[in-house]
């Protein structure tokens, strides 16, 4: 699946589950084409074919920064989020080693900085995590309460991949801050490229991590962009690309593609929120008649774009296959996670309990989705609704 | 820096620029310039709408006003710029305003503040006068004597407001600009790029003094090779900081010097690689209508640049030569590197066509009937000629934040 659809084309198949990955945008690919062919340079080569890719490769760190109102010398591509996240927390941390012994992290962390902590505990460090409040928001001053002298990371996601819950990063930062001057702050920022304005200043954070198949960029690609100066420890050792910080021949392709996906990000704002805030509300709409069933609404601010929903009667898994028989795609707690049998940590803060906690199912949108295709969801649900909600 | 967070990010930025105001005569030619150069550089950041009023400039961002006063800063002619936020005429609202950034503004000093509020009037109905607004503001926000306390005379903190006709501002940062005059406004100039840590420098300086500059490489390939250009091309990028695009032209240099390398003796090849350059310059400024020269040599800085083989290489162009770098030291010259973003970049090792035949002596006095007389022997016109033919030409934009 490429780019946008047909707008004229029946709705046949409907990806709303653009949370967990997005299509490649046909402008995307047209950028990464050519890096896939003739121009197989290696950046670090002294011929014309190496020095091409490592223009290639500059352009595309230039995009990425602008997109964050970052400078292209703060941006180290990587893997992926699961790699920036990891690089963060346990590089920051690591460097630190020696000068204090707690890492606090966010109530609704993605596993990739939730497993990258727990590690960490087994490195002898101390991990706090940060509670929220009763009606689901952050609870500030409990997380200015975990955190002090000792902390060496704090990290706190700015959407939540989950359900949509938008943070009030430079809050924390500025908690962070008073408390432990020393401290890295990371931000794991790969729910919001594209959906909210980025400034990496303006959050107050150390490093961001990014991701480019939420863009509609290839998987395989992501980012960490960091502030000049911070001290993190790099988690493989090589040739010295990237300045040692992410060593490898870099992965020109897949960073040509962020590039160009991120400045459609950055540049698509309002077409995204736009496009989102009228999926969302045909999906409220919808999600109104059916009874026992609501659309989540954790913390004061959310993207339009990630709407978790509590569904009355059959597990979560259930509605899922029985909507992907009607052509519906979407997921149950997050994809990442989905395979396992565990109950989302993130849900279970939100206060749901566990029973509840297997009935939500998440709608994802992108500035690609269409009224039509909600619309099409929405009777789908409807027409469910009365053999499942008597499911249990 | 982060926003206070009762305001959130600032609603518009206000600009103050120096030397310009004083050019009465093109005075409103310099502003319209600074105003066209601000758009330019700001632009990319956010949409944005900008007015010229009470002798300042005020941009108005749609988003991220923090990053749109930062980029303001980089603007020749700038002199401060301080992102603000609205209120209404309402002198609680101002309070309210105002006390959120003080807070904010005491977070970054742990010790006592000494601090002004300074009220500016443009709207005479306001109830108050600037004297009993600052006073007003000053008494409803102090938090106390440990913490802050008043002084007119250099405080640390300056607490502006600016009481307009339908809206006042307030705000408490200061960023320093970087001076000079507008670039565009003194015409265009050519600079003669090496990929070296001077001639950078000197075409920062010719813009600061108001020249819109282009840029003009010499590459020797096959000696040299393509890391060469793109070397030149990060620094014209990084250069595009203070004037947001700029032409690289570059130009071929091979043939002119296996031309000087089998014609001339060997200790004059640098300083007629020289001459042809200036030719090259020359003949191209023509072409593309630059009005001066702009190189980053320096009195007695290396062998070239003694005054005999100067005035050997300026008598190749009629054109004038702009030297902004004459009389500056190395370690000078090094620290505005620094400061500009340059440095590292020229520390890139990467071979530049000067070190292609390089001679083990160098002339030291040279000579110019010597030159004459080594190029009598060279085909000059046509090399010159098809050097310029050949010339390639890449736009370039600032790439930063």
């Amino acid at each position: 699946m490429v780019g946008r659809p047909d707008p004229r084309s029946p709705v046949d198949t409907v990806y709303l589950d653009n949370a967990a990955t997005t299509p490649v945008d046909e402008a995307v690919l047209a950028a990464v084409a050519p890096f896939l062919a003739g121009e197989f340079g290696n950046p670090s080569s002294r011929h014309p074919l190496g020095v091409r890719a490592a223009e290639a490769l500059d352009r595309a760190r230039a995009a990425v920064a602008r997109a964050v109102g970052a400078r292209p010398q703060n941006v180290t591509f990587t893997s992926g989020g699961t790699e920036a996240n990891n690089l963060a927390v346990l590089g920051a941390a690591r460097a630190r080693r020696r000068e204090g012994a707690n890492v606090v992290i966010g109530p609704t962390e993605h596993p990739s900085v939730r497993a990258s902590a727990a590690a960490l505990e087994r490195e002898g460090f101390e991990v706090r995590t940060a509670p929220l409040d009763r009606g689901g928001g952050l609870d500030l001053e409990g997380w200015a309460a975990l955190v002090d002298g000792s902390t060496v990371v704090a990290a706190q996601m700015l959407v939540n991949n989950e359900f949509g819950a938008l943070y009030p990063v430079p809050e924390v930062a500025r908690l962070v801050r008073r408390a432990a001057p020393e401290a890295h702050l990371h931000v794991d920022a790969v729910q919001g490229l594209g959906k909210v304005p980025l400034d990496l200043e303006e959050l107050g954070a150390d490093s961001i991590a990014l991701s480019a198949h939420k863009v509609h960029a290839p998987k395989g690609t992501g980012a960490i962009v960091a502030r000049e100066g911070v001290r993190i420890e790099p988690l493989i050792h090589g040739g010295g690309q990237q300045g040692g910080l992410r060593p490898g021949t870099e992965n020109v392709a897949g960073a040509v593609g962020f590039g160009e996906a991120a400045r459609l990000a950055a540049g698509t704002l309002e077409t995204t929120a736009c496009a989102t805030a009228a999926a969302r509300a045909v999906l409220e709409e919808g999600v109104a008649r059916i009874e026992g069933a609501r659309v989540l609404e954790p913390a004061p601010q959310r993207v339009a774009a990630i709407c978790a929903v509590l569904l009355p009667g059959a597990p979560a898994e259930v509605w899922l296959h029985h909507l992907e028989a009607r052509g519906v795609m979407v997921s149950a707690g997050s994809a990442c996670q989905a395979r396992s049998r565990e109950i989302s940590p993130a849900l279970l803060a939100l206060g749901l309990n566990a029973e509840r906690a297997k009935r939500v199912l998440r709608f994802s949108f992108s500035r690609h989705t269409r009224v039509e295709e909600v619309e099409h969801a929405v009777h789908a649900l409807l027409a469910l609704a009365p053999e499942l909600e008597a499911l249990s | 820096m982060t926003s206070p967070p009762a305001l959130g990010a600032p609603d518009v930025v206000l600009v103050r620029y120096g030397e310009i105001a004083l050019k009465k005569g093109n005075r409103s030619v310099f502003e319209r310039a600074l105003v066209k150069n601000l758009r330019a550089a700001v632009e990319p950041l956010s949409p944005v709408e900008i007015v010229r009023t009470h002798g300042r400039i005020t941009i108005v961002p749609e988003r991220r006003g923090a990053a749109v006063a930062r980029r303001a800063a980089d603007v020749f002619g700038v002199v401060t710029v301080s992102p603000a936020w609205g209120v209404p005429n309402d002198p609680q609202a101002i309070v309210e305003a105002a006390s959120a950034l003080l807070t904010d503004a005491l977070e970054e000093h742990a010790a006592p503040v000494t601090l002004a509020v300074r009220v500016k009037r443009a709207n005479k109905a306001f109830p108050m006068t600037s004297i009993e607004m600052e006073r007003y503001v000053a008494d409803a926000i102090l938090p106390g004597p440990e913490r802050v306390t008043v002084q007119l005379r250099d405080p640390e903190l300056t607490l502006g407001i600016e009481i307009r006709e339908t809206r006042s501002y307030v705000f408490v940062r200061r960023l320093e600009g970087p001076g000079g005059l507008p670039v565009g406004t003194l015409g265009r100039a050519l600079c003669l790029l090496s990929g070296g840590i001077d001639s950078p420098v000197s075409a920062w300086m010719a813009m600061k003094r108001g020249c819109r500059v282009g840029y003009l490489s010499f590459h020797s390939a096959p000696y040299i090779g393509e890391g060469f250009v793109k070397k030149v091309s990060d620094l014209v990028r990084a250069l595009c900081r203070w004037q947001s695009k700029a032409p690289l032209f570059v130009a071929p240099f091979a043939e002119i010097q296996r031309a000087i390398r089998d014609s001339a003796p060997e200790a004059y090849r640098t300083v007629l690689y020289r001459r042809a350059m200036q030719r090259i310059a020359t003949r191209l400024s023509e072409r593309e209508g630059y009005r001066a020269l702009v190189t980053g040599e320096c009195l007695g800085q290396v062998a070239s640049q003694t005054l005999e083989n100067m005035i050997c290489i300026g008598a190749a162009t009629p054109m004038h030569v702009l030297r902004p770098l004459l009389a500056y030291d190395k370690v000078e010259v090094i620290e505005v590197a620094r400061r500009i973003g340059t440095f590292e970049l020229s520390n890139v090792p990467e071979p530049d066509c000067c070190t292609v035949f390089q001679p083990s002596r160098p002339v030291l006095k040279g000579r110019l009937e010597r030159c004459l007389e080594a190029e009598s022997r060279m085909d000059v016109e046509g090399l010159v000629e098809r050097a310029v033919e050949d010339t390639q030409v890449r736009i370039l934009e600032y790439e930063g934040r």
